[in-house]
């Protein structure tokens, strides 16, 4: 342990020593406040909070992978190349010791800088709403939206019903022949099941569509103006597709929020509210509205209707994502959980970094990460590209390239901090749990131990002739 | 005290490295077939041109490069192992240290690494510093230092955990004569204190200086090998050193020698420009002149006085280790033996007293400042001035046997004499 925690220390001492930490450094002390002030984001003060808590905590993100990714690269292979490790490894250390020792170092170091720079993102977060000229309504909707951590339950379609409806529509095609030549049955079913899922969404002008949502639980946040919650609120949020655009693009509707299954059952006077909500929005973006959380049942299930107006609209609306969210932590335990995140692909990028160059030159170890860095913030990308392909190259990719690609890191989607918190949105510790598990005690154990491998059967002094 | 494995500290079996080229075809046969044993508590010069072999050897034995075939033994087991190599002390041919790091934390890394308590590594980086004469220098980056200041700092590190095996890449390259003469005083106190010493060098004065064995490597594989007096005495002729003799004097020796049937050669004794150089930097220290560089190293660091003995693993060490305890403060006696002490001891009798004799000497050191000077002169010829007579049959032999062959002084010489001679 001595050993480890001493070659750790020289670790730091090294990477401090390095130009290019203080120049990543500089940059962010320089860069940061400055885009607190610059950015404006839609003009609102939540557009602005989003704006520059994204590009923060992306820039940090970025700049600190870079900076890792080159200081993991460099420390072992300038030991090597400067045959520092000479001496080192007659010291009674074991292999393995020197490459976790290195490990310890960086990931010391990240702890500190992404402490600080978290931090300073914060901090101007926190700045920004005071110093804004906003009205209260904006600061009340930032507070509501962004200063939050809310958890959100989405609108699931049942597969199975889908698959089922476009296969009886498949077969009556077929059995009429309407089904076009060149379409081979697996193309005209993907087809069918696109529609399937499009007519699900949607709701003609005059009918009604309802989402029914169970299991809404949430804590009442601790507001000491509001100690039984009856204040606390659930929001909808939604965005319109219009069959057909509108003249003035906006679709008017009226929601309806609440147990509804007391009107299935044709109750006189129902026990629990139910709220109507009347909004006129523009499509093609997303809007939220709130009702008091008294609409939940107590078990847990809220029903949600939306009445597309005849008299208003002449469309068909297509509602996308609609989603019930309710606040279930605070900003503050967020935000550490976003750092976290952002610290599980440094520490990745670390033990990577140190592996390959027990095999690679700096050179090429730093290529080696710099794309598999990239491929990682792609990765969501690159899998849904792949899996499409036809079903024959299908099994040969499910047993190739798709395990070597699950390897890769994963750091875009829902990996991505930035969008948990500009939208509110609450990281679970389960979330976070798993990924840590996945990337760090899975793919980073995997890439060090095949480091530690190679490296205590490499031969120090190597020289080829 | 039949030579078997465990009496190694260093030894290796028909050690050979081929280096292959990029495709993996042998292309350089850099140490072939090679079996080299070294004793413990022995100094061995290990020799040889340039890409002779001979620190692939030393890499090999510290696991630095694995052997094509063969295998090296490094206190009977491999250097792999942490409980071997934390009795290791070991100086590569640069010094390799970290740039950025100051010599205080240079030592301090290596301190830790070898686990030792904060204390003892606080305590034992000071005296190593001052031992090294880079005391001042503590906080300088090693990058900034000249490489003989960085030689220094890498043979401190060395002896840091205090090691029983000392293997020395070309210690004194790039090392002042100070420092060289340091090096080589301490080097013989390290192994009258029981430590093993491989010496890699090419430079011949250090080696011939201070080992007790030597083996000369050529094209990978061992030339010659033996004891330093047996290689390089000649037998056949004896020097005399005296004081100013009169032209009449010199006469009589001349035609007594002559009676003998032999020729002589009579010429004044010249100093050695490394004497000299050594007497002008000290003056210059004595004017307290102001230096960057390294300055006067001290003794050897207590740490690794401490622990006066081997440890006990034959019938021979135990004798030895009773004998200094129970001889202490014994001034050098006209009782002791003068046969030289070879450290290849073939199990004789004369062997365990002569090495009694050798180990007892730290005891013995007389801190005067009388001695050091004849120190000098031992090993140099006698300086002009100095009106003592000393008979030296053989200069390397007062080193290595550490008792001068005297005819007419008691004054023994002994290299640790010098390094008080720097102290002073």
């Amino acid at each position: 342990m001595h050993s480890i925690w001493a070659i750790a220390k020289n670790t730091l001492s090294q990477a401090i020593r390095m130009k290019v930490a203080l120049a990543v450094i500089v940059l962010l002390v320089v860069l940061l406040p400055l885009m607190s002030v610059i950015m404006e984001g839609d003009g609102t003060l939540l557009g602005k909070l989003q704006t520059f808590v994204s590009y923060g905590l992306g820039l940090v993100g970025l700049l600190l992978s870079v900076l890792t990714i080159v200081i993991a690269t460099y420390t072992l292979s300038s030991d090597l190349k400067r045959r520092h490790l000479h001496l080192v490894v007659t010291k009674p250390v074991r292999r393995y010791q020197i490459v976790v020792g290195k490990l310890a170092g960086i990931l010391i170091l990240n702890i500190f800088l992404l402490a600080i720079f978290g931090g300073v993102i914060y901090g101007l977060t926190r700045l920004i709403p005071p110093l804004a000229q906003a009205d209260d309504a904006e600061v009340q909707r930032a507070e509501r939206e962004f200063f939050t951590a809310r958890t959100g339950m989405q609108v699931t379609y049942d597969e199975a019903q889908v698959r089922q409806a476009a296969e009886e529509r498949f077969r009556m095609l077929r059995d009429s022949d309407q089904i076009p030549r060149e379409m081979s049955q697996p193309q005209a079913m993907r087809e069918l099941m696109a529609q399937e899922r499009m007519l699900a969404k949607s709701c003609p002008p005059g009918r009604a569509r309802r989402w029914d949502f169970e299991g809404v639980r949430f804590k009442v946040p601790d507001d000491p103006d509001d100690p039984d919650g009856t204040e606390a609120t659930i929001f909808i949020r939604y965005k319109f597709e219009a069959a057909t655009p509108p003249p003035d693009d906006t679709i008017y509707g009226t929601w309806r929020v609440g147990d509804l299954r007391q009107m299935d059952a044709g109750m006189e006077r129902a026990r629990t509210p139910i709220y109507e909500v009347q909004r006129g929005e523009v499509t093609r973006s997303y809007h939220e509205f709130s009702v008091p959380v008294e609409a939940v049942a107590d078990d847990g299930f809220l029903s949600v209707a939306f009445f597309n107006n005849p008299a208003l609209n002449r469309t068909t609306v297509i509602l996308e994502d609609v989603e019930v969210l309710f606040d279930s932590g605070t900003f503050s335990t967020n935000y550490l959980r976003s750092l976290l995140l952002i610290y599980v692909r440094l520490a990745f990028l670390a033990a990577l970094g140190v592996s390959v160059t027990t095999w690679l030159s700096f050179p090429v170890a730093i290529l080696v990460c710099v794309v598999i860095f990239l491929a990682g913030t792609a990765n969501t990308f690159i899998l849904d590209s792949l899996d499409g392909v036809g079903l024959t190259m299908g099994i040969i990719y499910q047993f190739t390239l798709r395990p070597i690609l699950w390897m890769l890191p994963q750091f875009d989607g829902i990996y991505n901090p930035s969008y948990y918190i500009i939208n509110g949105r609450l990281i679970e510790w389960s979330f976070l749990a798993a990924t840590v598990s996945v990337t760090l005690f899975v793919k980073a154990v995997a890439v060090l131990l095949l480091g530690v491998w190679v490296f205590s059967r490499r031969e120090i002094a190597k020289t080829v002739v | 005290m039949v030579s078997n494995e465990n009496t190694y500290a260093i030894e290796t079996i028909s050690l050979t490295k081929i280096f292959p080229d990029w495709w993996g075809r042998s292309k350089v046969v850099a140490v072939d077939d090679l079996n080299l044993q070294i004793r413990e508590n022995e100094i061995y010069g290990f020799l040889g041109p340039n890409g002779s072999g001979k620190t692939t050897t030393l890499k090999m034995i510290l696991n630095l490069l694995h052997p094509t075939r063969g295998k090296a033994l490094l206190l009977g087991g491999s250097s792999d192992d942490p409980e071997i190599s934390a009795r290791i002390g070991y100086l590569p041919e640069e010094s390799y240290l970290y740039r950025y790091l100051t010599a205080r934390e240079t030592l301090d890394f290596y301190g830790r690494i070898f686990g030792l308590p904060r204390e003892v590594r606080h305590e034992r980086v000071e005296m190593l510093l001052e031992m090294v004469g880079l005391a001042g220098m503590g906080n300088r980056s090693v990058g900034t230092f000249s490489k003989g200041m960085a030689r220094r700092i890498g043979l401190a590190q060395a002896l840091i955990n205090d090691p029983d095996v000392l293997i020395l890449d070309e210690p004194t390259s790039g090392m002042d004569p100070m420092g060289t003469r340091q090096m080589k005083d301490l080097l013989v106190q390290l192994a009258q204190r029981g430590k093993t010493i491989l010496l890699c060098s090419h430079l011949l004065a250090d080696v011939e200086d201070i080992c007790d064995r030597i083996g000369i490597l050529y094209g990978g594989k061992m030339r010659t090998e033996g004891a330093v007096s047996q290689l390089l005495q000649h037998q056949d002729q004896t020097e005399i050193h005296t004081g100013n003799l009169s032209e009449s004097t010199l006469q009589k020796v001349r035609e007594l020698i002559a009676g003998q049937g032999h020729d002589c050669d009579v010429r004044r004794p010249m100093d050695k420009l490394e004497t000299f150089f050594v007497n002008i930097v000290k003056q210059a220290l004595e004017e307290k002149q102001v230096t960057s560089g390294a300055g006067m190293g001290t003794g050897i660091a207590d740490f690794l006085a401490e622990r006066p003995q081997t440890r006990s693993r034959s019938v021979l060490d135990e004798l030895v280790t009773a004998s200094v305890d129970s001889t202490p403060k014994q001034d050098q006696s006209p009782e002791t033996p003068t046969q030289k002490t070879e450290p290849a001891p073939k199990p004789e009798p004369q062997a365990d007293t002569s090495l009694l004799q050798r180990l007892t000497k730290p005891d013995t050191e007389p801190a005067t400042d009388e001695a050091p000077a004849k120190a000098d002169e031992q090993s140099t010829p006698a300086e002009p001035s100095e009106p003592v007579e000393k008979v030296k049959k053989d200069m390397l032999e007062g080193l290595i046997g550490r008792t001068s062959d005297t005819a007419g002084s008691t004054e023994t010489t002994h290299p640790e004499d010098s390094k008080d001679d720097n102290h002073a």
